[in-house]
């Protein structure tokens, strides 16, 4: 049963962050977020050549994390944010659902201490 | 894999023990507090081992639901449950967004005295497990602990700069 607000994406989390750990991939998506970008734009600020640049993009695409156009000669890369955010909307999500719970919970038991004290004053 | 993974959080609560384990073990007040900025829906809440305590959460159109299966009930100390991801149906499932993620996380959570305080030590580790749900759960903890920090940051970046240029109106 397809359960509603479940996305069909399914990002490998070890592919994405093993893909961001490296600083220049984190840069390439960084200059990403101008907009698209050809292998030549993408190496000029680095002290990289094209072939480097080329087996970075390699990775972050394999993660998902961008897309490459096939048709055109330059084969512009740009970022694909819907499968990033399904997989750091989920991380967050674990990462806070027990202390955002906890932080609750302190809440629940302040009322319940509250309420306890007015019925020892009412006795 | 011989090293199984554990997720740990430790709280001190000001509320004596009884209160804390009252707010964990009564429907009506666990329901409060469990599922962060979500509506939570108790089905069923049969605590003794062997019993289910069946929790739908809602926010928006979506709903999540999970089964959780005590295995050790002995108040007001200490919770044991098989904790798992389910369908609308309650059939245990691989989790929609995270294929690799466990099925079953043991549970345990222990409750010690401080007199006016409690100490809250909750425990998360894989059960039975495959080796892709261990590292998968192994993964997860380590980026929660330290090292994919920068990876977060990067991201939360990208985040703020996508809307701004997407220019999504409130």
């Amino acid at each position: 049963m397809e359960q509603p607000g479940y996305t069909k994406l399914q990002p490998n989390l070890d592919t994405i962050f093993a893909a961001l750990a490296d600083p220049t991939r984190r840069a390439i998506l960084s200059r990403l977020v101008e907009g698209q970008a050809s292998v030549n734009e993408i190496a000029a600020p680095f002290k990289m050549s094209q072939p480097a640049v080329s087996r970075h993009l390699k990775v972050l695409e394999r993660a998902g994390l961008i897309e490459r156009d096939v048709d055109e000669q330059r084969r512009p890369a740009r970022l694909k944010a819907e499968q990033m955010a399904a997989a750091v909307d989920w991380l967050n999500d674990f990462k806070a659902f027990w202390g955002a719970s906890f932080d609750q919970l302190d809440s629940v038991l302040f009322n319940m201490k509250r309420a306890k004290g007015k019925e020892a004053d009412n006795e | 894999m011989s090293e199984i993974p554990e997720y740990r959080l430790e709280r001190i609560f000001n509320a004596p023990r009884d209160m804390v384990w009252r707010a964990w073990t009564d429907p009506e007040l666990l329901h409060r507090w469990y599922g962060p900025g979500v509506e939570t829906i108790i089905h069923k809440f049969d605590l003794r081992p062997g019993g289910a305590w069946l929790n739908e959460m809602k926010w928006g159109d979506n709903a999540d639901f999970s089964k959780m299966v005590f295995q050790e009930v002995t108040q007001p100390e200490k919770l044991v449950w098989h904790h798992s991801s389910t369908d609308a149906d309650w059939n245990i499932t691989a989790n929609a967004r995270m294929p690799d993620w466990p099925r079953v996380l043991l549970t345990t959570v222990t409750f010690e005295d401080m007199g006016d305080k409690t100490n809250v030590l909750l425990t998360q580790i894989p059960m039975d497990a495959t080796d892709a749900e261990i590292a998968c759960f192994a993964e997860m903890m380590a980026g929660m602990d330290q090292g994919w920090g920068s990876g977060y940051a990067i991201m939360d970046e990208l985040f703020v700069e996508l809307q701004v240029e997407g220019g999504h109106d409130e």
